[in-house]
């Protein structure tokens, strides 16, 4: 089992300067702790930074002011401590299903024996097994998405990010993993960061979910989620949930919707 | 390769699952099918109309041997003479053209397209070498290393040469970036990287120029041993001309022909072989 980690962001900014154009601000002051093994999403309109803010805790990119620490210690570049789920699976086409989830685990230094393990594990976890030399080419995108998400876990992330990893599949097939990405981090314990714009994705998953606004991307609304698990998307409470956070986005979907720049 | 597909298609999605898996062809088995007829009509109309043409009298023999004819000058050349011998000697020229030429334009090719420093220090040079024609540095390369079979493999490894190091190049400078940026996701050192992404993203260019080269330098043995040298199916073609021997060079003709089909087929097999993870568009 992954010892799940514990994240603090506290208080992040970052900028963008384009030639010939004035400052963006992409984050502003954004703070907030993920407790270990909570499962947190971070919802917001397009370029409300909510997808900046996981590159920089992925550590792809730390021209940033602030701090990020996981497990008190500020995060530095890329570790394997630190798991993403891209939106597009990005398997590789020429390795195949145990082959791409091997590739998370070159440098974690263990054995062959181990790593053969560890590959069999997720591959199960994910609900894949019978398809170990499948090419992501011979996969749908539903099952390249559950590959993507074992490789994200193979190598026991203290905390594994998903960066609207359903956003690109049918809604049948999102639903559907939705409820298998649930049972896969209780299954886990390992803590979670997802980046979506579904809303209702995000009350059926997390513990807490942030909700984010644009110009400066900035941390609009902190709503705690304590309905038991598994959830029911129809029940009363949930429903309210989603309002009252599509209200914080300016989506409240009882007023008529105000135009909004894409 | 066969192995994958009894393990897959037995396989089943675990209960609960949306995703249905489509059965699908598995490695390269569409190489191995039964051939197809249908590319056989032309050759044979083409053949029919020769005989004709041949039997009616309509061109001059000279001109124009009958297929039957071209048939025993090959057994002619074949038994009583030294074809067996010619071929070999423009096959071992064009097997090791192609190899230096396509070893060393892999490697320098990898090579620029990591470095954009030993792509600056090659590029003008070779863009400059590029654009004289192989056969142009045949004469002075006689020169130095005469009409044997040395001036010939170095100038058509030169031809096989840049076309192999422009894809490989090409190819690794078109991998994208999101696969670089996964390999900085998982650590992936830089060998790790060229080793299990770069490379094989560019294998697909790589192999294709392979397989262009390989034709290109079996035409161009042709031509350079037709322009120096005293054995080989191009010196015979041309004594063939002078001689008036048609009948000999419709029978070198046909062999070059059905080599370059030879060789363009095993490259073909070579590629699907390589790149089995790639899903192509197959008519």
């Amino acid at each position: 089992m992954a010892t799940p980690g514990h994240l603090e962001i506290r208080n992040v900014s970052k900028t963008y300067a384009l030639p010939g154009r004035p400052l963006v601000n992409v984050l502003s002051h954004v703070g907030f702790d993920v407790d270990p093994g909570a499962f947190v999403t971070i919802v917001g309109p397009s370029g409300c930074g909510k997808s900046t803010l996981l590159r920089l805790i992925i550590g792809l990119d730390d021209d940033y002011r602030g701090d990020i620490l996981l497990n008190g210690r500020r995060i530095v570049g890329t570790a394997l401590s630190r798991g993403i789920v891209f939106q597009d699976h990005r398997l590789l086409p020429w390795l195949t299903l145990q082959q791409n989830i091997g590739l998370s685990l070159e440098n974690s230094g263990w054995s062959a024996k181990e790593k053969a393990s560890a590959i069999r594990d997720h591959i199960g976890l994910v609900g894949l097994s019978g398809f170990e030399k499948a090419y992501p080419h011979e996969l749908s995108g539903g099952m390249a998405q559950r590959a993507a998400i074992a490789r994200g876990l193979a190598n026991r992330p203290e905390i594994l990010l998903l960066d609207e990893p359903l956003g690109a599949l049918d809604a049948l097939t999102r639903v559907h993993l939705q409820a298998e990405i649930q049972r896969i981090w209780e299954a886990e314990g390992v803590t979670m960061i997802l980046v979506t714009h579904d809303v209702e994705e995000a009350v059926f998953l997390s513990n807490r979910v942030v909700v984010m606004s644009a110009n400066p991307g900035r941390i609009v609304e902190d709503v705690a989620v304590d309905l038991p698990f598994p959830r029911d998307r129809a029940h009363v409470d949930f429903i309210a949930l989603k309002r009252r956070i599509l209200a914080a986005m300016g989506e409240d979907e009882r007023r008529p919707a105000s135009p909004r720049a894409a | 390769m066969a192995n994958t597909s009894d393990t897959i298609e037995g396989a089943a999605v675990e209960a609960g699952t949306v995703d249905r898996p489509t059965p699908r062809r598995f490695g390269f088995g569409r190489v191995g099918r039964a051939p197809n007829l249908i590319g056989f009509i032309l050759p044979f109309l083409i053949l029919s109309l020769w005989q004709i043409a041949a039997a009616r009298a309509w061109v001059d023999p000279v001109f124009l041997p009958a297929p039957l004819t071209v048939v025993t000058a090959f057994w002619k050349m074949a038994t009583k003479q030294h074809l067996a011998r010619d071929f070999v000697a423009s096959i071992t020229i064009v097997g090791q053209a192609f190899i230096y030429g396509s070893v060393v334009a892999v490697a320098l090719g990898i090579a620029a397209g990591l470095s954009r420093k030993v792509e600056q220090f090659f590029g003008p040079t070779f863009d400059t070498i590029r654009h004289i024609p192989g056969i142009a540095w045949l004469p002075l390369i006689v020169l130095w290393l005469g009409i044997g079979a040395p001036a010939k493999v170095l100038v058509i490894a030169k031809s096989v040469f840049f076309p192999v190091f422009l894809n490989t190049l090409q190819g690794i400078r078109s991998v994208e970036k999101n696969y670089i940026e996964l390999a900085k996701v998982l650590t992936l050192t830089r060998w790790q990287l060229v080793r299990k992404v770069i490379l094989p993203a560019a294998m697909p260019s790589i192999m294709v120029s392979l397989r262009y080269a390989a034709g290109l330098a079996w035409a161009l043995v042709v031509v350079a041993e037709g322009l120096s040298g005293l054995e080989g199916l191009g010196f015979l073609i041309f004594r063939a001309q002078g001689l008036l021997l048609t009948d000999q060079l419709l029978v070198c003709m046909v062999i070059i022909g059905l080599v370059g089909f030879a060789i363009d087929r095993s490259m073909y097999v070579a590629q699907k072989r390589v790149l089995k993870w790639k899903q192509g568009y197959d008519g």
